[in-house]
Order: C-alpha cells, then sequence, then structure tokens
C-alpha cells in the first residue's frame, strides 16, 4: 500500500427536514479535519442514503436530523444499509436529539450522538478510534 | 461652518495626542497587539447630517423608527394595571406559534387555549409534509405527518381546524391568522379564502400573514418545491390576487432571521433580504401593479440574530434606512407606508444564540435581545424563552420569565421612553453607516449577477452563508468567539442551576402516535366523498394555465381548492409544469 486512502464520510440529510447549517458546518469541518467528505444535499430518502454511501463506498454515515423524526429516519437508514450488507458502516447522528432517545438511537445501531455544542474535533477524534485510515473498521 | 471645521481639527489633534499619551503606553504596558476597546469620536462623523440620516421617527428615512410610538406602547400602561395579557397569546391579534397533529388535533389545542385566555388568531405550524407538498398519505411524508405542525391535505383540514374560531371576538375575519408556509402558500392562502368564501365573510375582511417568502427557502430554510423562477411566479400571482381582493393580509413576510440563523453575517443576512425583497417588489411591478398599491402589504419576519447588541441596534437602523431608501428611490415608492420594515421584533436573539448547556443562562441571553430589540424601535421582546434548545415545547415557567422580563425592561427599567436612544451616538451612527455600506455593496453584487433568483439559481447566497456558518464554528473552536457554559467557563466548578419546567401543553403521545393514521384515514374519505370528477377538471385548467407565464394563478387554484383537490394534487400538477428545485451541493 503506497497511499494512505483517507477515511471517508457521507453526510447526509434524511427526511423533509431543511436545516442545513449543521450538516454543511460538519461536512466542511471534517474535510478539513482530513477525512474525504460528500454530503448528499436535503431531502433524501433513506434508500437514496444507502445507496449513496454504498456507492462512494464510505466508512461512515453521519445522519443530521432536527425535525423530531429521528427514531423512525434512522432505523430506516439503518435497515437498508443492513440489506445490502453494509451494515460494518460507521452510522453517527446529529442534531436536536432528546436525551431519553440517545440509548434507542445507539440499540438500533447508531455509534454515537452528537448534539448541539459538539465540536469537530471531537467527531473527528471519535471516527478516528473507531476507524483505521485503511478502512479497517 | 467654518467654527464646526476648527472644533473637528481640534478633537482630530487631540484624539491624536490621546492615542500617543494615553491609549499607546497602555496597550504596551498589558503587552497587547492592539487595544480591546474602541472609542468613537466626533472627528470621524465629519459632514454628519442628522435629517438626511436619522431624521424623525415615523418619518423618512425611519432610522428613529417607523413610529414615535407603537400601538402597544400607547396602552402599555392601561394594560399593567388591568393585567391585559396580549402579549400572552391573547386579544384580537395572533396566537402563540404552534401545530400539531391532525387538524381535529390542532382545533381541539386551539379551543383548550381559548379557554386560558389565549383568544388570538391561529398562529399556524405546518408539518413538513405539507410545507414541502405532499400529502398525508405520501411516501414522503411517512414519520413526518403532525410532527413539526399540523397536517394539512385539504380544505375539509381548514374547515376543521376554524370551527375554534367562528362567532364573537374569535370569528376568523375578529382575528389575525398566521401561516408559516412557503412554496405552497398560494394554495394555503387558497384554503383560507375559500372557507371565507363558505361563511360568507367578505375576502377583503381578512387579516393575516402567510410567510410566503419562498426566496429564503433556497438559501436557508429547505422547504422549496419548484426551482427558483416558477416559485417567484407563483409569488407574483399571490400579489396580484391579494392586492386586488384580500388587502388586508400582509401579502409575505420576509426573513432576514432565518437567513441568519442558517449562518449569515450581519451584512449578508441584510443585503440577501433587500436582494429578495427587491425581487418580490420587481415582480410586482412587472405584473404592472403601482408600488404603493402592493408594498404596504409587505412584512419582514424580524431581522435580528446575535448577541452583538450594539451592532444588533445599528442593524436595525441600517436595516430601516436600507429599505426605506430602497423603495423610494429605486421603486418610485410615494407612500409612506411603503417604505417600512414591519416586523413582529426588531433585535431580538436568533435561536442559535440560546444553548443546550446550563439553558437557564440563556434567560440573561434574551434579556440582552430584548434590551437592543427596545432600544431600536421595537417592544423589548425577550425572545425565545430559555428552555428553546432543549427541544419542542416551553414550559409555562420559561414562558413567565420571558414575558416578565419584557415587562420589567418596559415598566421598571423604562426602555421604552425613548426613541432611538443612541441618535447621534458617534458609536452608533458610525456603526450603522458601516453595515448599510457594507450590505448595499454586497446587495449591487448581487444585483450585477442578475439579482436574487440568478444569485440562487447559480448557488452565490446559499454557499456564502455555508462558509459564514463554517467561520463562525471554527472561531468558537479556536475560542476567538466565546459562548458562555459551552467554549468556556465549563470546568467542575461551574454550577448547573435548574428550575421546574412544566409544559402547558405537552404533546400528547398517544395521539402524536396516531395522528399519521387518523390524518390518513381522513384524507381517504375524503377521496371517496368528493366529486372526483370537478376535481380532475379544476387541476387540468390549473394545468394548462400554469403552462402559460402570463396567466396570474391564483383564481385556479382556489377553484381546485373549492373542489377539494388536496393539497398535493395541486403541487403534483405545478411539479409537472415547473419541475423540481434540486438541492445544492457544497
Amino acid at each position: 500500500m503506497s497511499e494512505e486512502r483517507k477515511i471517508r464520510v457521507l453526510v447526509a440529510k434524511p427526511g423533509l427536514d431543511g436545516h442545513e447549517r449543521g450538516a454543511r458546518v460538519i461536512a466542511y469541518g471534517l474535510r478539513d479535519e482530513g477525512f474525504e467528505v460528500v454530503y448528499t444535499g436535503l431531502r433524501q430518502t433513506p434508500d437514496q442514503i444507502a445507496a449513496a454511501a454504498l456507492q462512494e463506498d464510505v466508512d461512515v454515515l453521519g445522519l443530521s436530523i432536527l425535525s423530531g423524526a429521528h427514531l423512525s429516519l434512522t432505523r430506516k437508514v439503518v435497515e437498508r444499509l443492513k440489506e445490502h450488507g453494509a451494515d460494518d458502516i460507521l452510522v453517527l447522528v446529529g442534531g436536536i436529539i432528546p436525551e431519553k432517545d440517545i440509548p434507542v438511537l445507539k440499540e438500533i445501531g447508531v455509534g454515537e450522538v452528537f448534539t448541539s455544542g459538539a465540536s469537530i474535533p471531537m467527531i473527528a477524534e471519535y471516527i478516528r478510534s473507531r476507524i483505521q485510515p485503511n478502512g479497517d473498521r | 461652518m467654518a467654527g464646526t471645521q476648527e472644533k473637528l481639527e481640534k478633537v482630530r489633534q487631540a484624539e491624536k495626542e490621546w492615542r500617543e499619551k494615553i491609549l499607546e503606553p497602555r496597550v504596551k504596558r498589558f503587552n497587547l497587539p492592539k487595544s480591546p476597546t474602541n472609542f468613537y469620536t466626533p472627528a470621524g462623523r465629519d459632514g454628519f447630517d442628522f435629517l438626511e440620516k436619522v431624521g424623525f421617527p415615523g418619518q423618512y428615512p425611519f432610522t428613529a423608527g417607523n413610529n414615535p410610538f407603537d400601538f402597544w406602547r400607547a396602552f402599555a400602561e392601561d394594560a399593567a394595571r388591568q393585567g391585559h395579557r396580549p402579549d400572552w397569546g391573547g386579544g384580537g391579534s395572533v396566537g402563540k406559534y404552534g401545530g400539531f397533529g391532525t387538524a381535529s388535533d390542532y382545533r381541539d389545542y386551539l379551543l383548550r387555549m381559548q379557554r386560558i385566555g389565549r383568544t388570538g388568531g391561529p398562529n399556524m405550524a405546518f408539518d413538513l409534509a405539507t410545507q414541502c407538498g405532499y400529502d398525508s398519505d405520501s411516501p414522503e411524508a411517512e414519520g413526518e405527518v403532525g410532527r413539526v405542525g399540523v397536517a394539512v391535505d385539504s380544505l375539509r383540514d381548514f374547515e376543521i381546524i376554524y370551527e375554534a374560531y367562528t362567532t364573537g371576538d374569535t370569528a376568523m375575519d375578529k382575528v389575525a391568522s398566521n401561516f408559516t408556509i412557503n412554496a405552497p402558500a398560494a394554495v394555503i392562502i387558497a384554503m383560507y379564502a375559500a372557507l371565507a368564501e363558505k361563511r360568507g365573510i367578505p375576502l377583503a375582511s381578512l387579516r393575516g400573514t402567510p410567510q410566503n417568502d419562498i426566496l429564503k427557502e433556497f438559501i436557508a430554510r429547505g422547504t422549496y418545491i419548484y426551482p427558483p423562477r416558477p416559485s417567484l411566479r407563483l409569488f407574483r400571482d399571490i400579489l396580484v390576487f391579494c392586492t386586488e381582493h384580500m388587502p388586508k393580509l400582509n401579502v409575505t413576510s420576509i426573513g432576514g432571521y432565518h437567513i441568519r440563523e442558517a449562518g449569515a453575517t450581519r451584512t449578508q443576512d441584510l443585503a440577501f433580504s433587500m436582494a429578495n425583497a427587491a425581487a418580490y417588489l420587481q415582480a410586482g411591478i412587472d405584473a404592472g401593479l403601482e408600488v404603493d398599491s402592493f408594498a404596504p402589504m409587505f412584512t419582514f419576519n424580524a431581522f435580528g440574530g446575535s448577541m452583538e447588541i450594539y451592532r444588533e441596534i445599528a442593524f436595525q437602523r441600517a436595516a430601516r434606512r436600507m429599505y426605506a431608501r430602497m423603495l423610494k428611490e429605486r421603486f418610485g415608492a410615494k407612500n409612506p407606508r411603503s417604505m417600512l420594515i414591519r416586523q413582529p421584533a426588531t433585535a431580538h436573539i436568533g435561536c442559535s444564540s440560546t444553548t443546550l448547556q446550563r439553558p437557564l443562562n440563556n434567560l440573561a441571553r434574551t434579556v440582552v435581545g430584548g434590551l437592543a430589540a427596545g432600544m431600536s424601535g421595537g417592544k423589548p421582546l425577550c425572545f425565545p424563552p430559555f428552555d428553546e434548545p432543549l427541544g419542542l415545547g416551553h414550559s409555562l415557567e420559561a414562558v413567565q420569565l420571558s414575558l416578565d422580563a419584557t415587562r420589567i425592561l418596559i415598566h421598571e427599567a423604562k426602555v421604552s421612553d425613548v426613541n432611538d436612544p443612541w441618535a447621534g451616538s458617534y458609536m452608533m451612527e458610525s456603526l450603522t453607516d458601516e453595515i448599510e455600506e457594507g450590505a448595499w455593496a454586497e446587495f449591487d453584487k448581487i444585483e450585477k449577477m442578475g439579482g436574487a433568483v440568478a444569485a440562487i439559481e447559480n448557488g452565490t447566497m446559499q454557499k456564502a452563508i455555508a462558509k459564514s456558518a463554517y467561520e463562525k464554528q471554527k472561531r468558537i473552536e479556536r475560542q476567538e468567539e466565546f459562548v458562555v457554559g459551552v467554549n468556556c467557563f465549563t470546568d467542575e466548578n461551574e454550577i448547573e442551576v435548574s428550575v421546574n419546567r412544566v409544559v402547558d401543553e405537552p404533546y400528547d403521545e398517544e395521539r402524536m402516535g396516531s395522528a399519521e393514521d387518523r390524518q390518513k384515514a381522513d384524507l381517504a374519505r375524503l377521496k371517496r366523498e368528493r366529486n372526483n370528477r370537478s376535481v380532475a377538471k379544476a387541476l387540468s385548467t390549473l394545468e394548462k394555465h400554469a403552462a402559460d407565464e402570463a396567466v396570474a394563478l391564483m383564481p385556479d387554484i382556489l377553484e381546485c381548492v373549492k373542489a377539494e383537490a388536496t393539497l398535493q394534487e395541486i403541487c403534483d400538477v405545478l411539479r409537472g409544469v415547473f419541475g423540481e428545485a434540486q438541492p445544492v451541493r457544497i
């Protein structure tokens, strides 16, 4: 292996929620942290997101949800990933998530939940602790 | 005049000496790269013309305020003596922003609110499916029905909601209605009009405010459907209809607020909002309307957004002056009312200035916003309630503290006893000029590009604010900007202060859980019961007319609504003709 493969991240906005600031900031920030980042733009269905994650061959999928529909949307995305045998992708959730829902999200299969006040280095560090740059998870 | 120049020269000389002898040694003594404070003098205000730059409250260029005093101020003392609570959602104006579940869930909520004195008109939050032009039975709506607002699929839903507004002081034409709706605004306005017709209420007596600011959806809020150009055409069609039939409707509520919350700087916020306003005004002119016949129907959703009190006050002054100048000089308005930025609040802080960490601190933050509002031509509103960032649902306690803070600023601090208290301040006039000049420069760039629509199509505005949002995040992470309890003063010696929170209208889990199914069942019944032939006929006329840019579509949309076509059926016809907007990848 001559060149180290960068960790690849897909930042996605599932559902109809239009609050895009967080997703954009995370996309820029993780790019500056040295990750390869793709941002889907608004209003993606769980199918579209799973397809994009596979197509882009990502290690990490970050879902940004501020509408309150995080449980049903995350569940669907995780199911789609499983259907495609891509449940090794690390799924993260960010947004306005009530504390009581965090353990539920983790049970669904989410690695970590980042809410207001989380910093980009904090998220980057978490990703690095879970994924090796050569893609080993 | 020579005397003035001489005096200014003296000040300049004195300032130079002060810098050399007082300021710089002190900066050196503390080993700083530069002074952490500013001091403004008349030397920087050479040629300041009070009448041109400030003027009197209620007079062009409105820097000092829209009015010498507002309606609420006239009766503030009476309200205090009588314990009158219009600020709580009482009275004949508009109630608290809300909405959830099915149409009947929301109706029941409004009736409960009326029983506790919140008799204002409905201030409707719609669910995301409705905002994006999908019916509750659409696959796109799954999981979203009734969640961030009420689900509205057809005229029947409007009939149900307005069962809470039938007689006396709460008849639908005795209260103002707000609709936070943009892409499908034409359909919602048509529902409101159709319902009034059914009840025999003249459309001209209806008061209210649809948000109807589609351009900022592309920049900031994200609930667009069609591409920008046909979206602006729909704006024109609403404007033409309302100018003729619903003159008391505030036809748009142009958002500076959302743009700032999405990350825009102060300058970007002002420039982009003005560019959007210019596009709407031009749409009216191009439709053959006379500017003073419709510009007085325009409102703004409130500019505001940060904690920087001096600059936010200056911002409001600059915004008023800039808009007034644009209307008078560029659009040839003669009616002073056309030139006003009418907004429900002036310089309140944005919800993004509140923190999840140590949330009671948000009360202190909103008092700063309230002060800025009170000193910039508005009611000193301490918004939002401190528990805003904890999730949906303000507690009774938080709302009480928020209302009381405003009352304290009015009655104890007497913040609202002086108009434009900073007028003539070297600092304030300097900041006001700086903000206005910056915004005009940015505005001119957009105009050269072809205006707001072009700047949205090529992604300029979206990219600019995404970048600004990221820059701000970086400044916070590098501790170049401080947010107390978030990136500073976070060690274990700081204590968490909490108060009891009782939510007056907790989301009924059971109702919320079954809302989607109940709303879908109602929709299915509608589709069985209505005359599908007249629906098809109305939709086909709409489709034909939509293809002709010259036709104003409101009458056709009204016919569709009256035939009980659904919101999505109407939007789908327009999707077919106009296409759909694509998300911008950054």
